[in-house]
């Protein structure tokens, strides 16, 4: 049963000690007499000793890592990012373009047309260094790399169990967030391919498989609370 | 920072601090005396600077120490905005938004409202994107890292609490959350929204009137539970 003079709004506000002292004092007088402020007012107490009291819940050991991870990412490839080009941009944009004009323009605008054109050879794939150092260095990364697959195989393993105990949309949004760290394991690796003997780009491939990885344990170890508490839920009153 | 606590009173933590913040308190004082809260706060404002200024300078310990001061908040704030699945992800994003902001954070506002205001923010955003991407939204699934069936009244009382503020439409829950669960003045709710105070105090009133209905509808009487 509500009141039809106080809304619970008004008495929240009470109960915080906002109202004007000439009012709060109606008010007061007023829930002395009337049974529905009262419980409201009870209620509204109620709520917000509680709201404070709240569990405040531990993240997961792995949030400090993915961060330090990214930060350290964003600032050893930080200078990539669009936003620290924009102020060259104009410029950029116009020296490419003059670049374009040297390279391709002018060579065809000279080529005369009874000229016979010389077939290009067939473009050879670049050849393997040659260092044995940088070989071994290569093969190396090429381990890690198998070690940090097999590692997210067996998470992968793992989580697909704790999966089918979640909804459609958790299990769309998994596959979602999956979907980007692939990607940038795909992008970094394509960086090391094309810098061979350059430990940057095998660097943000590990970074990139390390948050995958941290991705996936956290997922594990979440994923059976959650399951737990969907139970809870599911059968409490 | 002297500014910020100038401009605007720190209200004294409502929840104990957690990991290096336990290292930055100031010794000796006595919880309750009004004199050794204004003095604990004090402390806290001049550790914070102090940390703001080594983390400019490039000191990875402090930026770790900064995050273990806010860690629970940043992470519980996430859980009850965006729902635990993907409170991990805003909270990364948060703390990226939050050191890369910190070169330029002038202390305008106390260190601890501008960290709120960065971690709403990507909160938000968060949900924002996920809201173009998705249909209309199921109601967030809050886990309330309770670890068995609560047993006396409060227990079940909090846990009922924290399933109906799911259910509350993102507006009201970030500002009860803001202010009722973490404990902040309106003046320090107004902004981090950027709104006004009035309306922080309007949505509150709102929201806990909202949160009341729904715990009635599911026949929960929340006195009457706590007296249980």
């Amino acid at each position: 049963m509500a009141c039809k003079t106080y809304t619970t709004e008004r008495l929240s506000a009470f109960v915080d000690g906002e109202l004007a002292p000439a009012e709060a004092a109606v008010v007061r007088t007023h829930a002395a007499s009337c049974a529905a402020c009262t419980a409201a007012l009870a209620d509204l107490r109620a709520l917000v000793k509680n709201a404070r009291a709240l569990d405040v819940p531990e993240p997961p050991p792995t949030l400090w890592p993915s961060i330090e991870g990214a930060l350290d990412r964003r600032e050893r490839f930080g200078w990539l990012t669009l936003s620290n080009w924009k102020p060259f941009a104009v410029g950029a944009m116009a020296g490419a373009v003059a670049v374009v004009l040297v390279v391709f323009a002018l060579p065809l605008l000279r080529a005369r047309p009874e000229t016979p054109v010389a077939s290009a050879p067939p473009e050879t794939p670049s050849a393997a260094p040659a260092d044995p150092l940088l070989n071994e260095a290569e093969a190396e990364f090429a381990q890690a790399a198998a070690a940090y697959e097999r590692s997210i195989a067996k998470l992968r393993t793992l989580l697909e169990r704790e999966e089918a105990r979640w909804s459609p949309q958790e299990r769309g949004r998994m596959a979602e967030r999956l979907a980007r760290l692939d990607e940038a394991i795909a992008s970094s690796r394509e960086l090391a391919r094309r810098t061979p003997g350059d430990s940057a780009g095998n660097e943000q491939l590990f970074a990139a498989y390390q948050q995958k990885i941290a991705f996936l344990a956290a997922a594990v170890h979440r994923g059976g609370e959650a399951g737990d508490w969907d139970k809870r839920g599911a059968r409490g009153p | 920072m002297d500014n910020a606590s100038a401009a605007m009173p720190v209200k004294p933590p409502t929840k104990p601090m957690y990991g290096a913040t336990a290292g930055l308190t100031v010794s000796g004082l006595q919880l309750g005396s009004r004199a050794a809260t204004d003095a604990k706060v004090q402390a806290t404002d001049n550790n914070d600077a102090a940390l703001v200024d080594a983390i400019r300078r490039g000191d990875a310990g402090s930026r770790e120490a900064l995050y273990h001061r806010f860690k629970r908040r940043v992470y519980a704030l996430a859980v009850r905005i965006v729902g635990p699945v993907d409170a991990e992800e805003v909270a990364q994003e948060a703390f990226i938004r939050i050191f890369r902001g910190l070169t330029k954070f002038r202390g305008d506002a106390a260190l601890a409202t501008w960290i709120y205001r960065l971690a709403v923010n990507a909160a938000l955003s968060h949900r924002t994107r996920r809201a173009t991407a998705a249909q209309p939204e199921a109601p967030d699934e809050v886990d309330t890292q309770v670890s068995a069936e609560p047993v006396h009244g409060d227990a079940v009382l909090r846990a009922r609490i924290e399933r109906a503020l799911a259910r509350l439409p993102v507006g009201y829950r970030t500002v009860i959350v803001l202010h009722d669960v973490e404990g902040l003045e309106h003046e320090e709710v107004a902004r981090i929204l950027g709104c006004h105070v009035g309306t922080s105090k309007s949505q509150l009133h709102k929201a806990r009137a909202r949160l009341r209905e729904m715990l009635t509808a599911d026949g929960i009487t929340p006195a009457a539970l706590e007296n249980g």
